[in-house]
């Protein structure tokens, strides 16, 4: 678990991206005035993503630490805007146009002259009926390699105890290398069934726990990011597995066909089940490489 | 013997499909019978798959030799431990070899046998008779006499034809395969103490590793458990799917052997599920049935008015002092 501070320190992409757990207004303005104050001493753009806050609350609430928004605002050094407003505006939630607007967003920042940009998004609208919230694990798993190992970004996903399920919440913490306010769920015996996190050290993503038909959705996101993935070699580290499904096996394999490199998929310490599945379907084998356990 | 006659189970005599039960007493016999199928179809050029127990492989390789061309030789002993599986292997043979006719020697039944894998190796036996329906193939099953009548009725109900090569006869009792597999859902033997766990979608991890921990605790081979955990998450997550949401599990030991049995209230549409080696990548394709048939010794189905009932059996590996080592 690293600590507010170490985050917003923290220069690696390990550390640019993280999940902000809490559950009371007092902890969400605390982490809000850190991070604020931080990106303006360091004359970073900061964006603020409003889902569940009202927006003028979010300039009041700095006014009142002795941030002086007002002036950051004018300068145009911070943004309050909503999801609504932005990257909700559209049909659906859509990784890949977030992607997109991350390197655009990025870009605009820079051209400004600002060293790079911070933001903050309130992530509640993950727990409301929005179309494609689906995917929003899947995004997460993304963002890592995909965005933040690429730009001079530093991003706090805001998750509010109180408005996003317990066990939602944790999976969606779990897909931050960085998280603060939770505890490393894999530790815990009443932590998620299947948590799934990306490499730090090179691209690809970590399974925990168990790849079952109840953790399909899990699997699911998993497996969509593993598909999206431009990287030419890829690994799956499934050495902390203790069990998957054909199911799970099949859409690794089908994940691997569908990727746009020609590399197989690496599996690292893939557990005795994916062995023997694939002595009953070898034909799975073709597209992926298993390495020992 | 009961009589099954109604338009439905009239023997349908199908051109292309040929399924003759052969009875048989004596080596003489079988050299003849078997003996005479093999040859005539390998000098025809059709490709033939015998597989019958090891001792008549044996005997029938002493006569063609071991490497005789167009002939595959198998262990029906070890392929068809599970009679589950043996149609699956003879629908793969015959599909390579679909232009050639393929003749194949299917014995799935010896006397020592147990009647719950005579019972469903007497189901496999109709279900021939559908999965095999308009296709060039001849299938010939060696019957020995010195099976009980019971086994012996149901050979006549389940084969359209009768006899060896030269002096085949339609089979008076030819039933229809359906009303066979019926007959096959007979009542269960019920467990001693079984360990019985009710489970829905979220049990499903706690329900595999309530079954891995037992089957550990009752002596199960670090070799097996996977195969054991394999076959138990399939039967539930089936279970789930296709049974209503939610299943009971029972687990018990048997003799050299552990038991795991679900209960749902799925009604299987197709009495051919899992008979077929699927499309890995297919979800529909009956996928988990077909696992458990390969994973387990005996998979043991009833269809019963209160839904299915799935008894996966898993052998005890022998102690090492029992072993050859």
């Amino acid at each position: 678990m690293h600590g507010t501070s170490a985050i917003a320190s923290g220069e690696s992409a390990v550390d640019r991206h993280a999940a902000v757990v809490f559950s009371s207004d007092a902890e969400w303005a605390d982490h809000l005035v850190a991070f604020v104050r931080a990106g303006i001493d360091r004359d970073e753009q900061v964006r603020y993503f409003a889902d569940s806050t009202d927006p003028g609350r979010v300039t009041r609430t700095l006014d009142e630490r002795g941030v002086d928004a007002a002036s950051a605002v004018r300068r145009g050094q911070l943004l309050v805007i909503t999801a609504g407003q932005t990257y909700l505006s559209g049909a659906r939630f859509d990784p890949d146009t977030m992607i997109g607007l991350w390197h655009e967003a990025v870009e605009a920042a820079t051209a400004r002259g600002h060293r790079g940009l911070r933001a903050i998004g309130e992530m509640s609208w993950g727990a409301r009926d929005i179309a494609g919230a689906d995917r929003l694990l899947e995004y997460e798993l993304r963002i890592h390699h995909e965005v933040f190992a690429r730009l001079p970004l530093c991003a706090w996903c805001f998750y509010d105890r109180r408005l996003v399920p317990r066990t939602d919440l944790e999976v969606l913490a779990a897909a931050h290398l960085a998280r603060t306010g939770i505890a490393d769920c894999h530790d815990r015996a009443d932590g998620p069934a299947l948590s799934v996190a990306p490499l730090a050290g090179r691209p690809g993503f970590r399974l925990s726990g168990s790849a079952g038909y109840e953790n399909r959705h899990v699997t699911a996101s998993a497996l969509a990011a593993l598909t999206a993935s431009p990287a030419q070699d890829v690994t799956l580290d499934l050495s902390a597995l203790d069990h998957l499904d054909v199911a799970a096996l099949a859409g690794i394999a089908r994940a691997a066909h569908r990727r746009s490199a020609v590399a197989p998929v690496r599996l690292l310490g893939a557990p005795p089940a994916l062995r023997r599945m694939l002595e009953l379907f070898p034909e799975l084998g073709g597209v992926m490489e298993v390495a020992g356990r | 013997m009961t009589s099954y006659a109604r338009p439905s189970s009239e023997p349908v005599q199908d051109a292309a499909f040929h399924h003759p039960a052969f009875f048989y007493t004596t080596e003489e016999d079988y050299l003849g019978g078997v003996g005479d199928f093999v040859r005539a179809h390998a000098d025809r050029g059709h490709p033939v798959l015998v597989a019958v127990p090891e001792e008549r492989l044996s005997l029938l390789q002493g006569v063609f030799g071991a490497a005789c061309e167009g002939v595959t030789w198998v262990d029906m002993r070890q392929a068809g431990r599970n009679p589950g599986r043996i149609l699956s292997m003879l629908q793969e043979f015959a599909d390579r070899h679909a232009d050639r006719r393929p003749a194949i020697v299917g014995e799935p039944i010896w006397p020592d046998r147990t009647p719950a894998e005579a019972c469903e190796a007497t189901r496999h036996e109709a279900l021939i008779n559908l999965a095999f329906a308009g296709r060039h193939a001849t299938i010939l099953c060696p019957y020995d006499t010195a099976l009980p009548e019971r086994i012996r009725a149901q050979a006549h109900r389940t084969h359209p034809v009768l006899g060896g090569p030269g002096e085949e006869r339609p089979s008076e009792h030819y039933a229809d395969p359906l009303a066979v597999c019926r007959d096959c859902d007979e009542p269960l033997p019920e467990p001693a103490e079984p360990l019985v766990l009710h489970f829905g979608e979220e049990d499903l991890g706690g329900v595999r590793d309530a079954a891995t921990d037992w089957a550990v605790a009752a002596g199960l081979s670090p070799r097996r458990r996977t195969d054991w955990l394999l076959a138990v998450s399939e039967a539930t997550c089936n279970s789930v799917r296709h049974g209503g949401g939610s299943g009971t599990l029972r687990l018990w030991p048997a003799a050299g052997a552990l038991v795991a049995e679900t209960r749902d209230r799925g009604r299987p549409a197709d009495p051919l599920v899992g008979r077929r080696r699927p499309d890995p990548l297919s979800a529909a394709g009956g996928r988990g049935v077909w696992m458990m048939h390969q994973l387990c010794d005996l998979v043991e189905l009833r269809v019963l008015p209160s839904g299915l009932v799935v008894r996966l059996h898993m052998t005890l590996d022998p102690p090492p002092h029992d072993g050859a080592g």
